[in-house]
């Protein structure tokens, strides 16, 4: 099944922000200077959990450059609103971690922010940081998730519990007797460990008050400049029309930057105070240690399985940390682990239970694809299935997937799937790698005595659509000149929209993408929108852009058909050009058109509104589903335990896509991130809660070495949007790292060698093997 | 991640360089390439008052052969060693070691002495220094001396370069007749810092295939770089069997655990990088003359 391309939409069309981003000449907001402008610098905690008995900023105030250094009693009290996003400020969430500018009686994590120096230079700014005392009383961190909901030392003193939210299922007998009526039950368990989003760009902002206009005008590298200014005006006390946030190019974010920070409300309070221009550039070891953290989760998964390797029930008890002050709610995400766990297979019965707890570490925070350990944990798990049971791990997938003639189909987490191609992904990802090809090649290696593996991740990815998620706008106006300005409600963050929905204007409004132009990221032009996340603009931004391209068109042909005399059924819009269907000399230009709309609005059709322009709101389903499959093959050294990707493969299904070359570059991304996540990056904590890998010589990102070519297959079935698009920019880092996973431990599965954790470092590959027994020697 | 204050000194020759290093003692550090230095001082892992810049001195670049010596200055590039002929013909360890030294714009920056001084026992030229038997040239204002690699590396970071003093140059002996060299190594990416790994040299004699000397540096087993000489010894003295002489330079090692690797994992991968690496040069140094 596949939707046929159209003039621009389905073509590779080359990205429009290359030349400026390629050649160093992208605005981010590093490249933000106002005159007067002075730079801070945070003194932040470097121990896990303590008191503050004392803090001497005497001599970094002394010292020459110097502007101000601001503590929590100069700042703390400033605040008028809550420093939470907008969707938790009213507390119908639940409990949020108690959130202040700057920690003032205690610290609950290492890089928890205590001061704020702001001087003529970043380099005066740390050189006072140097010189602030700051006496504590240490006291015993929780740093170890698994045990924080049992400690007696409490995260959140003022919250009385580790706990942030626990939610289960309740008792359910029926669920019981599949797991007892089973031929088999197989249970694991898997844990999924720390990781950093890790955008190119770090986090930063330029925040500057006049005092005199009462106008706050923020720069700030966010994926959501709508959520920023609605956050400044809280915690200022300030009219929402006084704040001016401008995104301009943003180097990455993957969730890092939906939200607005702590530090950056801090910054901003801080321009507020001072009434001075001020920047804070985040710098990598922030980035590492003091921006969100991702993942860590831990989960026991049951599968209860029938003779023939069907599935029957599945059981999920899942347990996250949210570090001490997690980004966007507590717990949030666990909900959607438990419900997606079943993914896309048939599985009558589900039982769950997810708990998010506290510890004393950088907070949780989403990480492209937040819940996605439910693809880790169920994938993971049906090779687990596979091998007690004695079936390959593809045909008991081809056993259990959802097969199209059975959608739409009521999952047990609640979900009905439709529109999405599992079966189908399932077999084009296998056809790809060439599976049974590699089973022979696999088993000829080991006799041999060289260990290849292959590994699935199949998965069905969730496009929120409710509440402040589901809208998204864009305006457009044909200027007199007949170019073509549309303004985003959303804007990138790297997703490449200004080409995207250049291309969704041009196919649907009738003109060239050249004569488009896309503004984005300025609330001052843009119009309201929900923010760029959750693979949310691929399918929801581009129906209202489409949506305001059909009703410029409709109008243009309205107001052609009156200047040309002719019925407007008989006209095409096309290239900029308004001709009669079967006569093109009988014609008008757009500009024309355009022209007669601003300026010449005496010739338009009687009672006709003059002008050519429009902002419109889509309003998107509750969810939408996109799909898809990862394969790789991976050969390990048991010697070294190092871990060679062989191939790489996606079959993926986003519907029509408007771009193919950006969405194998969304999933090239993706994969990337999976890869390195499995095989290379991991945050570490000692038991003392400090940071052990807060630089890139220890925090290990893949680079183009590490990471194989990848093949990609695509099905295009259709969505349920206008555009029939779905949403795709998360799903490469949700397959790859089961895929990953999977295809190592089938390489070592010959050899007794089970593994349930990652990262798969060489060192805890050589461990799993020496304890298998299955160490070589020479 | 901006560096605490410090004062720049851009001396052009050696004479001045060491004159500025004896007038700030342990307050002063040469900066050569900078690809460590540079990073630590932004960190503010390492801070000096005075910086020392010695990119400048032309007399410390170049590679020169004399007396079976190879000669090289210490500003001399890595990436200029990687591409040097001389090098490769008589220090084939060396040329061998360097495409794995970072990446090659690092390369292009860092130096063979700066690799030296800073001393991180991951490093591949420390252990190839004490693997061929190499001497480091040093200079200070006092005067100049020479020291064995085997003597040069005291511990991770530290060398015996005392205050004032800069080390000018590397001499390595040209191991001719029927010799092998193999480097291996295990970094958790390519260009990593090694989490264990072994530069061998093997001669074998003349008449039969008697091993007449062997060199073994070990690298990111310990606070040094090792020279493996239970290891060394045995293969001279008829030892053949490979994992027997990983055993054996792992014994000389003291690996530690880190958040890349457990000492345990440096040990056990150790010796089979070992025992690859002497089965290559062994290989190398059978198959002709050179």
């Amino acid at each position: 099944m596949s939707v046929a391309a159209g003039r621009f939409i389905g073509q590779s069309v080359k990205r429009k922000e290359d030349p400026r981003l390629v050649t160093g000449h992208g605005t981010y907001v590093d490249d933000v200077t106002l005159p007067g402008m002075l730079h801070a610098a945070f003194l932040r905690s470097d121990v896990a959990r303590a008191r503050i008995t004392a803090i001497d900023t005497a001599a970094a105030k002394a010292l020459d450059g110097v502007r101000a250094v601001l503590t929590a009693a100069d700042l703390n009290g400033t605040v008028r609103g809550p420093m939470l996003p907008t969707l938790f400020a009213d507390g119908a969430q639940g409990p949020s971690a108690p959130i202040k500018p700057l920690a003032g009686d205690d610290v609950r994590f290492v890089g928890d922010p205590i001061a704020l120096v702001i001087a003529d230079s970043r380099y005066v700014a740390e050189d006072a940081c140097d010189l602030i005392e700051v006496d504590y009383e240490i006291l015993d961190p929780i740093v170890d998730f698994e045990t924080a909901a049992a400690s007696a030392e409490l995260v959140h003193p003022e919250l009385g519990s580790n706990v942030g939210s626990t939610m289960a299922t309740p008792p359910d007998e029926s669920l019981d007797a599949a797991f007892a009526g089973a031929a088999h039950v197989v249970s694991e368990t898997f844990h999924q460990h720390r990781h950093a989003n890790v955008p190119m760009e770090t986090r930063g902002i330029v925040a500057a008050f006049d005092r005199y206009t009462g106008d706050l005008r923020v720069w700030m590298s966010s994926q959501n400049p709508h959520e920023v200014r609605m956050c400044c005006a809280r915690i200022l006390g300030m009219p929402e029309n006084k704040v001016r946030v401008t995104q301009s190019d943003v180097g990455g974010g993957f969730g890092q930057k939906y939200f607005m920070p702590r530090d950056e409300m801090v910054v901003v309070l801080a321009a507020h105070l001072l009434g001075r221009p001020i920047k804070w550039i985040e710098d990598r070891r922030e980035n590492l240690l003091a921006s969100n953290h991702a993942r860590t989760d831990k989960a026991d998964v049951s599968m209860a399985v029938d003779a023939d390797g069907h599935f029957l029930a599945a059981r999920i008890d899942h347990l996250e940390d949210s570090g001490a002050f997690p980004s966007g709610g507590t717990g949030g995400t666990g909900v959607f682990v438990a419900l997606l766990f079943p993914g896309p297979y048939r599985v009558a019965k589900l039982g769950w239970s997810t708990t998010a707890v506290w510890t004393n570490t950088c907070g949780r925070g989403a990480y492209r694809g937040p819940w996605m350990f439910e693809t880790v944990a169920r994938e993971q798990l049906v090779d687990v299935v596979a091998r007690q049971i004695g079936i390959d791990p593809l045909e008991l997938r081809r056993r259990n997937v959802i097969a199209r003639d059975e959608l739409p189909y009521a999952s047990p987490g609640g979900m009905v799937f439709d529109n999405v191609s599992p079966a189908e992904t399932l077999e084009q990802a296998a056809a790809l790698i060439g599976y049974d090809e590699f089973r022979s090649a696999q088993a000829a290696a080991r006799a041999e005595g060289r260990h290849l593996g292959i590994g699935l991740g199949l998965y069905i990815e969730p496009q929120a659509g409710m509440g402040p998620l589901g809208v998204e706008a864009a305006g457009l106006r044909v200027e007199p000149s007949g170019t073509v300005d549309v303004f985003l409600g959303s804007g990138s963050h790297g997703q490449s929209l200004e080409t995207t929905m250049a291309q969704i204007v041009a196919e649907h409004l009738g003109v060239h993408v050249d004569s488009v132009v896309v503004h984005q990221g300025d609330t001052d032009v843009a119009p309201f929108g929900g923010g760029t996340g959750g693979s949310r603009s691929g399918p929801f931004l581009s129906a209202a852009a489409r949506q305001a391209s059909l009703q410029i068109r409709e109008k243009a042909i309205l107001i052609a058909a009156h200047l040309l005399e002719a019925a407007p059924d008989d006209l095409d819009l096309a290239d900029g050009v308004i001709a009669v269907a079967g006569s093109p000399t009988r014609s008008v230009t757009l500009a024309d058109v355009a022209k007669t709309a601003y300026l010449g609005s005496d010739g338009l059709p009687p009672g006709m509104e003059p002008g050519l322009e429009v902002v419109t709101r889509y309003k998107a389903p509750m969810v939408t589903y996109s799909n898809a499959c990862h394969a790789c093959t991976c050969e390990v050294d048991i010697d070294t335990g190092r871990v060679t990707l062989l191939r790489y493969v996606v079959s993926e299904d986003c519907g029509s896509m408007i771009n193919p070359m950006v969405v194998e570059g969304q999933i090239a991304g993706g994969v990337a991130q999976g890869i390195g996540g499995v095989l290379y990056e991991h945050m570490v904590y000692d038991d003392a809660g400090n940071p052990l890998t807060a630089t890139f010589m220890d925090y290990l990102l893949p680079t183009a070495a590490e990471i194989p070519m990848i093949d990609y297959g695509h099905i295009e079935t259709p969505g349920i949007t206008p555009g029939s698009h779905k949403g795709m920019g998360e799903g490469g880092a949700i397959g790859a790292p089961p895929a990953v996973f999977n295809a190592v431990a089938d390489a070592l599965a010959p050899l007794g060698v089970k593994l349930t954790r990652q990262p798969l470092t060489p060192s805890a590959l050589v461990a799993a093997i020496e304890s298998a027994g299955a160490s070589r020697s020479r | 991640m901006k560096p605490a204050p410090f004062e720049y000194h851009r001396p052009d020759t050696v004479a001045e360089a060491v004159t500025v290093l004896a007038a700030h003692g342990d307050e002063a550090k040469p900066l050569a390439g900078g690809q460590s230095l540079v990073p630590m001082l932004a960190l503010r892992l390492a801070r000096f008052e005075h910086l020392v810049d010695v990119n400048f001195v032309d007399e410390l670049v170049g590679i020169d052969r004399a007396d079976g010596w190879l000669r090289i200055g210490a500003m001399t590039r890595q990436a200029a060693v990687e591409r040097d002929a001389v090098v490769a013909a008589d220090a084939p360890l060396l040329a061998r070691a360097t495409p794995l030294i970072g990446h090659f714009q690092i390369r292009n920056r860092g130096t063979i002495g700066g690799s030296l001084a800073h001393a991180d026992p991951a490093s591949e030229y420390p252990a190839v220094a004490v693997a061929l038997g190499a001497e480091v040239e040093i200079a200070a204002a006092g005067g100049s001396r020479t020291v064995a690699a085997a003597d040069f590396f005291l511990g991770t970071w530290t060398t015996a370069l005392a205050d004032g003093e800069l080390l000018t140059a590397v001499r390595l002996p040209v191991w001719s007749g029927r010799c092998g060299f193999a480097i291996e190594e295990m970094a958790r990416r390519l260009g990593d810092f090694a989490l264990a790994g072994a530069a061998v040299a093997i001669r074998l004699n003349d008449a039969d295939d008697g091993v007449a000397a062997a060199g073994i540096g070990l690298f990111g087993v310990g606070p040094t770089p090792v020279k493996a000489r239970r290891a060394e010894a045995a293969l001279v003295a008829g030892e053949r069997h490979p994992a027997e002489i990983g055993r054996l330079a792992m014994a000389d090692a003291d690996p530690t655990d880190d958040v890349h690797a457990t000492a345990g994992y440096r040990t056990r991968v150790g010796a089979h990088l070992v025992a690859r690496a002497v089965e290559r040069a062994l290989a190398e140094a059978r198959g002709g003359q050179r």
